[in-house]
């Protein structure tokens, strides 16, 4: 289940209004979304958690449930 | 007597050699394949049986292409496997990553070796201003190819997204697999390895799609991208000089039609033969002619490798320089594109190349937002006008690209373009379609069918799958017909033009 922080997080960093995002949604998927546009949105989501994730950490992230999960391991959710 | 003479031709025929390989458009591919095929289908309900049988045709046919260099083949097999192991098995961190390190230093050691010495001993000799002798090395076959299919199985396990295979077996079948062994897609492990537990089961579909692309692979390689180098690309590119610009500028647009009527052509045909088989392989084009930028024509060309380079090299650069933002993504675009090009040659063309598409990204980054905001003004975003113009402009900066990718010397890329800006002589148009029609026709056949609607392709591919089973063998033959007819026609003599 996606926060409701982590979505308007993502979808502020996206300019988007709404977007149904699920735990299995992957980054492509989304409008906007690109590999060059990733970075943002990690950044954007690390400064508003006020968390660092590993470049290791990021990297094995397949989907925005897995982005979920590390927000709340690093938030100790 | 008689007999013995034979028997040696057919030895010699099969045996290894340099100058012969194996490829797909070879008849003695097609007669050693029917066979393998009949062979297949026998013993396919015995999984060992089939996949023994897979991997001993795999050996032989990369044996008969690189002789006793099978034996990288195998060295990479083994060491990626046990490597995958070795990083599976331990919950050490610092051990996992010193198991990567491990084996990217052996994968790109090998590779490095073989594909690149002489280009180091050439960079040394042309610093130290002496002549260095280039050394023996051959190159075998595949490398590039294998080498990053293995390391997707590497990194994947160490990234904790694929869990390794117990079978050093299946592993080695992924390896050798015949298809993608010489020329890709890079398919990945994660993608094949469990293909191989299946009973391969090829619907009727998959028969009329295999049929289908390895027919248009065929035509794409032999009729298009053979004929149009040997009778018109190669004898501009060896002499610019001595022709118009017109014909200068149409043996380029013929370049960007061969490059990917050669390597798409092989590509289909790797996924139909596949299919053949049961196993699904990644593809590998998407219409990259109708790409509107040069980050799209990337999503669209060569799939398997800008993938690759996008998880396994891209992405990590990128994120690890994230407090950079945007210098962090040029960075990460200029490597990657710069080491895309070293890894498509051991030159400065192929170098170049890399640098100018990620040098080309990195530019659009900038104007990206300015872009949109004039769009938006212009009242043009998203019109099929913007679109068209997009695709003119990516169309003729990829077709750049590829004129210093066929270019061993910067003069010649200065020189065809020199011809095209300052010695046009348009009206000897007229002159090249009286006398090499052909030319002009499969060019302009070959540009037609890739701006054609995608749904023409799946149209003809369904009629395919339609046709009866003595139609669909009928439809192939024709096919084969007219490769051997273009395949064996004589040289087109070439005119000097008179203007």
């Amino acid at each position: 289940m996606i926060s409701p922080e982590l979505k308007k997080v993502i979808l502020t960093e996206l300019n988007l209004d709404d977007f149904n995002l699920q735990d299995e949604t992957m980054a492509p998927e989304v409008p906007g979304w690109d590999s060059l546009n990733h970075v943002n949105i990690i950044l954007a989501v690390e400064k508003s958690f006020n968390v660092k994730f590993k470049s290791y950490e990021v990297l094995r992230l397949k989907n925005v449930g897995d982005l979920q999960k590390l927000v709340d391991l690093k938030t100790g959710k | 007597m008689f007999s013995t003479v034979s028997l040696e031709k057919i030895f010699s025929l099969l045996k290894y050699d340099p100058n012969d390989p194996l490829i797909f458009s070879t008849s003695l591919f097609l007669f050693l394949f029917l066979g393998f095929l009949i062979l297949y289908n026998i013993v396919g309900k015995n999984k060992t049986a089939r996949i023994f049988l897979l991997i001993i045709f795999s050996l032989y046919f990369y044996y008969k292409s690189a002789g006793i260099f099978f034996i990288v083949l195998i060295v990479s097999a083994i060491s990626n496997f046990y490597f995958g192991k070795w990083i599976a098995g331990t919950d050490k961190f610092p051990l996992k990553r010193l198991f990567l390190a491990l084996a990217l230093i052996l994968n790109v050691a090998l590779l490095g070796y073989f594909k690149y010495t002489n280009f180091i001993l050439q960079i040394i000799g042309d610093i130290s201003s002496r002549h260095i002798d280039p050394l023996a090395i051959f190159l075998p076959i595949g490398i590039s190819f294998y080498t990053f299919k293995a390391l997707t199985y590497v990194f994947d396990i160490y990234y904790d997204t694929l869990k390794p295979t117990d079978s050093l077996r299946d592993f080695s079948l992924y390896i050798f697999f015949f298809p993608n062994i010489v020329l890709g897609p890079i398919d990945r492990a994660a993608d094949f390895l469990p293909q191989i537990d299946r009973e391969p089961f090829i619907s009727k579909e998959d028969i009329g799609r295999a049929i289908f692309l390895i027919s248009l692979g065929l035509l794409k390689k032999v009729v298009i991208a053979d004929y149009i180098s040997l009778n018109f690309v190669d004898r501009i590119f060896d002499f610019p000089l001595r022709y118009t610009g017109v014909e200068n500028l149409l043996a380029l647009y013929g370049y960007v039609l061969q490059i990917y009527c050669d390597f798409s052509g092989y590509s289909d045909m790797a996924i139909g033969i596949a299919l053949l088989l049961g196993f699904k392989l990644m593809d590998n084009f998407n219409y990259p002619f109708k790409a509107t930028s040069i980050a799209d024509f990337w999503r669209r060309w060569h799939i398997s490798l800008s993938k690759w380079l996008l998880d396994y090299l891209f992405k990590p650069i990128q994120i690890t320089s994230r407090n950079l933002r945007i210098f962090g993504n040029v960075i990460a675009l200029v490597v990657t594109f710069f080491l895309c090009g070293l890894w498509h040659g051991a030159g400065w063309n192929f170098i170049l190349w890399g640098v100018f598409h990620g040098v080309l990204m990195s530019i659009s980054l900038f104007f990206k937002k300015p872009k949109e905001k004039l769009y938006k003004l212009l009242r043009i975003h998203d019109t099929r006008f913007l679109r068209f113009f997009q695709i003119i402009i990516t169309f003729h900066l990829v077709a750049l690209s590829f004129l210093i990718f066929r270019s061993y010397e910067m003069q010649n890329v200065l020189d065809m373009l020199s011809q095209i800006y300052e010695f046009f002589h348009a009206e000897v148009f007229i002159q090249f379609a009286e006398k090499l029609p052909l030319i002009l026709g499969l060019i302009l056949i070959g540009y037609l069918f890739h701006f054609l609607p995608a749904k023409l392709g799946l149209w003809i591919q369904n009629l395919i799958t339609w046709m009866p089973l003595p139609v669909k063998i009928l439809f192939f033959v024709i096919v084969i017909w007219v490769a051997v007819q273009f395949k064996s026609a004589d040289i087109q003599p070439f005119i000097y033009f008179q203007f």
